[in-house]
């Protein structure tokens, strides 16, 4: 009979090997080739053959990596704006909806099976200049001229982010509030503690893996987004990833696009094991 | 008992006291998520050939001809049938890793939840060029096998984000007892955890999918000659005249994909 | 596994077969193109089908000249692949295109020699062209008196309603016809300065457009860009659509692109990618392109048949003049290209 420890080898060996052959090794490939000196057919041979060109390219270029600076902050705003947002949705999940909360949870995902370009067309047509809420807000005066910044620029991609990652962000925080126990909440009601104590002192720390699960979820992938600031950003809202985007399929540069990406990435990795080091998350974790 | 922890209990715990309008919070987000669903449904079922007011009258065409159009169909059931098996590879190995990590300890404990977190951080397109380049060199021929490949482990992540919030409050003591009473692990894992973790497992599995199957900066450099949905949607968007078959697809794709879910929670409920 | 895994075992059973499925769905095709998105609609080979009907041909997508040189170079599996006027030599520099055997082209005969030596490298002919149109600026009438050069882009009266593409070397390609310098000998000062305006010109844009029918025309349509940089297919759709625009002859003449297809040098279908190429050419495949897409066609005999006004006027078919002064894409350098770009980048980043 199979026990723990014999179990852990058909646990853990998978996803192992998964990862190491679809993630890491393509990843090394990448690194390896934002060390080539051009772009041009790469073949292994030369795959060895090791320049800093596309490095010195972005230390001469620093409008790109103020861009990247740019990027994180926005990053960051949607990172906080969809993780309040999601927590009185999660709570709601978790504690109002209770044993019907798959169905909710269900409704709040579906729309995001929607081809997101179909969901931003549409978008398109309330938010233009001449879409429906500039009409309506014209024709009851309270404006004289169109918003112009409810599409193309900064806000909008902002906005459309945390619009768009808000359903996803629940998830995380909904799986940590389920698994309070109710029975700490009941001993605090027991002890005497109101229902704001409660929920600062009991539920917001138990809570916590769930939404630092949250936050990261979504500020280290949006750091790298470049299909929202595409679609809505204009000129203003570009992100670092349309630079990648662009140098990957318009350049054809692939050895300064991988550059861009693995600066991004050590930058993102470094930030992120600072936070944690701040909050401690292994200490939930271990 | 006192007047006061009367009061208390009878409420659920938690929210029972409050007055905050958490229904309404969730109404309302419901509402701005479906407001551009609900648009598209309408103008799916007008006679409009491109998104824009006035409406023109009543028209059922667009369903009719996205039935008849082979290749939009092939599109969406290769969107589907990757987005599935995606899913399924990243629940399950999202399933594994929270396992493994919490329940175990061994070497490389740590450097699995970083592996399994890192595709998060790699800007698809980077992993898209670098899965192209290794298949390549593997002579591992470009198909919806290998956009699979590439979605599985991008999904991964929110898998296992998902997964370990949820696994993280499990009470080990719960294992334990029931390879006391006798069970092998594996049948403890079958019988005893998945059940708890059952929304959550669905919530995995529904976001890997979602992530897998709209997404085309992988699926544009791993698929070969079938393209999937959204690649096909990119491509056919020069033809104005032909966006409202699109949108006719997208609600019957997405009015498909509550439908199942549905089914999938009534059945996951009875066997509870 | 052991038995307990019962259950796994079968999900995972469940779950190899499909991915076995998946994968043969990969069975070899015929035929593979490298196509730009929307040609792979049957109506853009529709000679070719009826003429094989067993044949399948299926499409990889390419996103730009440079992604399609990329794949081909990384070992695309493609037989067919299509680009644009500037690229022949970088392609065959690259070695991956072969010869064209012209004599098995029937079609050949009714494409005009100035098309054809578009596609010729070193006296070769390696490229079959296919489809090309113009680049200028189109307008709205409305509300703009009169374009007469491409500095218009530049004015600070329109602004808010001006949409440049997004693309460095078509800007640089802009800035070297006001200029009046030579598009293929760019020197770093005269980039740097082409930079600066750019990065001037860029609060004056409504937004880069990136496809002509998602995001340039209905913008055109809804009155939000009245000044684009664009091709003429979203011309001929506002003319149909009776908008009141026009399409500049500006003093600096039009550019021109032309679109041409290579075969894949390490190909084993090359009769067969001959023979899409030829049916490419036939009347009906070759006149869907004006009348689907608003694009010309190499073939000349399909092109002196158009009696619809809107594309005669769109292709400027009355007025030799404008051909006369038009301005087609000179090959440019990979080093160019790339400085090119990187210019862009620090243009949008800006």
């Amino acid at each position: 009979m199979l026990g723990r420890r014999g179990s852990l080898r058909f646990l853990a060996v998978p996803p192992f090997a998964w990862l190491i052959l679809l993630f890491v090794a393509p990843l090394l490939l990448a690194i390896l080739i934002s060390f080539r000196g051009e772009r041009g057919p790469i073949d292994f041979g030369s795959l060895l053959q090791l320049s800093t060109l596309q490095y010195a390219k972005v230390v001469d270029s620093p409008v790109w990596l103020r861009l990247l600076g740019i990027s994180g902050v926005m990053a960051l705003i949607v990172a906080l704006g969809a993780t309040m947002l999601a927590f009185p949705i999660a709570y709601f999940l978790a504690f109002r909806a209770r044993h019907r909360a798959p169905i909710f949870l269900i409704l709040l995902l579906v729309p995001a099976a929607t081809s997101f370009l179909m969901r931003v067309m549409a978008w398109k047509l309330l938010l233009g200049s001449s879409g429906a809420i500039n009409s309506f807000l014209l024709w009851t005066g309270l404006i004289q001229e169109p918003i112009g910044l409810l599409l193309y620029s900064q806000a909008a991609v902002v906005i459309t982010l945390i619009y768009v990652w808000t359903p996803f962000a629940a998830l995380p925080i909904y799986g940590a509030l389920q698994r309070i126990d109710r029975s700490h909440l009941e001993a605090a009601a027991d002890l005497g503690s109101g229902p704001w104590s409660r929920f600062w002192r009991v539920t917001i720390p138990l809570s916590l893996p769930g939404v630092l699960a949250t936050f990261f979820m979504v500020f280290i992938p949006t750091v790298g987004e470049y299909v929202t600031p595409f679609l809505v950003g204009g000129t203003d809202g570009i992100m670092y990833g349309n630079l990648i985007q662009d140098f990957f399929t318009r350049a054809g540069n692939w050895p300064l696009g991988s550059a861009l990406a693995v600066i991004m990435l050590v930058v993102t990795v470094a930030l992120v094991g600072l936070a944690l080091r701040v909050v401690n998350l292994r200490r939930a974790v271990a | 008992m006192t007047a006061r922890t009367r009061r208390i209990r009878r409420g659920a715990i938690g929210v029972g006291n409050t007055r905050l309008p958490l229904g309404p919070a969730y109404a309302v987000l419901l509402l701005f998520l479906y407001l551009p669903i609900v648009l598209l449904a309408i103008f799916s079922f007008s006679a409009n050939t491109s998104l824009s007011f006035p409406l023109k009258g009543f028209s059922l065409e667009w369903y009719g001809r996205a039935f008849g159009d082979a290749a939009l169909l092939a599109a969406a059931r290769n969107s589907l049938v990757v987005a599935t098996v995606a899913g399924t590879i990243a629940t399950a190995l999202g399933f594994a890793v929270s396992m493994a990590v919490l329940r175990f300890r061994f070497a490389g404990r740590r450097l699995l939840l970083a592996l399994a977190a890192a595709p998060l951080v790699v800007p698809f397109v980077v992993l898209g060029v670098a899965l192209f380049l290794l298949f390549n060199l593997l002579g591992v021929p470009r198909s919806l096998l290998t956009v699979a490949l590439g979605h599985s482990v991008v999904a991964l992540p929110y898998a296992t984000l998902i997964l370990l919030s949820r696994i993280i409050g499990l009470d080990p003591a719960l294992e334990d007892a029931a390879m006391d009473l006798g069970a092998s692990y594996p049948t403890t894992l079958r019988r005893v955890i998945l059940p708890l973790v059952g929304p959550s497992l669905l919530s995995a599995w529904l976001t890997s999918f979602i992530v897998s199957f709209d997404e085309v900066a992988l699926a544009n450099f791993l698929a070969g000659g079938d393209p999937t949905f959204p690649v096909f949607l990119y491509g056919q968007l020069r033809f104005a005249g032909r966006i409202p078959v699109l949108i006719a697809m997208a609600v019957l794709l997405m009015t498909g994909t509550i439908i199942l879910t549905l089914i999938a929670n009534r059945l996951r409920s009875r066997h509870a | 596994m052991p038995a307990q895994f019962g259950l796994a075992r079968k999900a995972l059973a469940i779950l190899a077969g499909s991915m076995v499925l998946l994968a043969a769905c990969a069975a070899p095709n015929k035929l593979l193109v490298l196509e730009w998105s929307g040609y792979e609609d049957p109506d853009f080979w529709t000679d070719f089908q009826t003429a094989n009907p067993d044949s399948a041909v299926t499409f990889e997508i390419g996103s730009s000249d440079a992604d399609v040189l990329g794949k081909m170079e990384a070992g695309s599996q493609a037989d067919v692949f299509h680009f644009y006027t500037g690229w022949q030599q970088l392609i065959v520099d690259a070695g991956v295109a072969k010869e064209i055997d012209t004599s098995k082209l029937t079609n050949w005969d009714k494409v005009p020699d100035s098309f054809k030596e578009l596609g010729q490298v070193d006296g070769k002919q390696y490229f079959v062209p296919w489809d090309w149109g113009f680049t200028s600026i189109l307008y709205n009438t409305d509300e703009v008196a009169g374009v007469d050069s491409w500095d218009v882009l530049f004015d600070p009266a329109y602004a808010g309603h001006i949409s440049m593409w997004d693309d460095g070397p078509a800007a640089v390609t802009v800035s070297s016809y006001i200029h009046g310098w030579d598009e293929t000998a760019i020197t770093d000062a005269q980039l740097a300065q082409a930079e600066q305006e750019w990065k001037d010109q860029k609060d004056l844009n409504f937004h880069y457009w990136t496809d002509e029918y998602a995001d340039l025309c209905p913008d055109v349509e809804s009155g939000d860009i009245w000044i684009a940089y664009a091709w003429q297919g979203c011309y001929a759709d506002r003319l149909y659509a009776e908008q009141a625009v026009a399409y500049a002859n500006p003093v600096e003449g039009r550019n021109s692109w032309v679109g041409m297809y290579g075969i894949n040098a390490d190909t084993a279908n090359y009769d067969l990618a001959l023979e899409f190429l030829d049916m490419k050419l036939a009347t009906l495949t070759c006149g869907n392109l004006p009348t689907l897409f608003y694009y010309g066609c190499v073939n000349q005999e399909v092109m002196d048949a158009i009696d619809d006004p809107v594309l005669v006027e769109a292709f400027g078919i009355d007025d030799p003049s404008i051909l006369e002064s038009t301005n087609f894409t000179p090959p440019v350098t990979d080093a160019q290209r790339e400085a090119w770009t990187e210019m862009w980048a620090n243009v949008k980043a800006d």
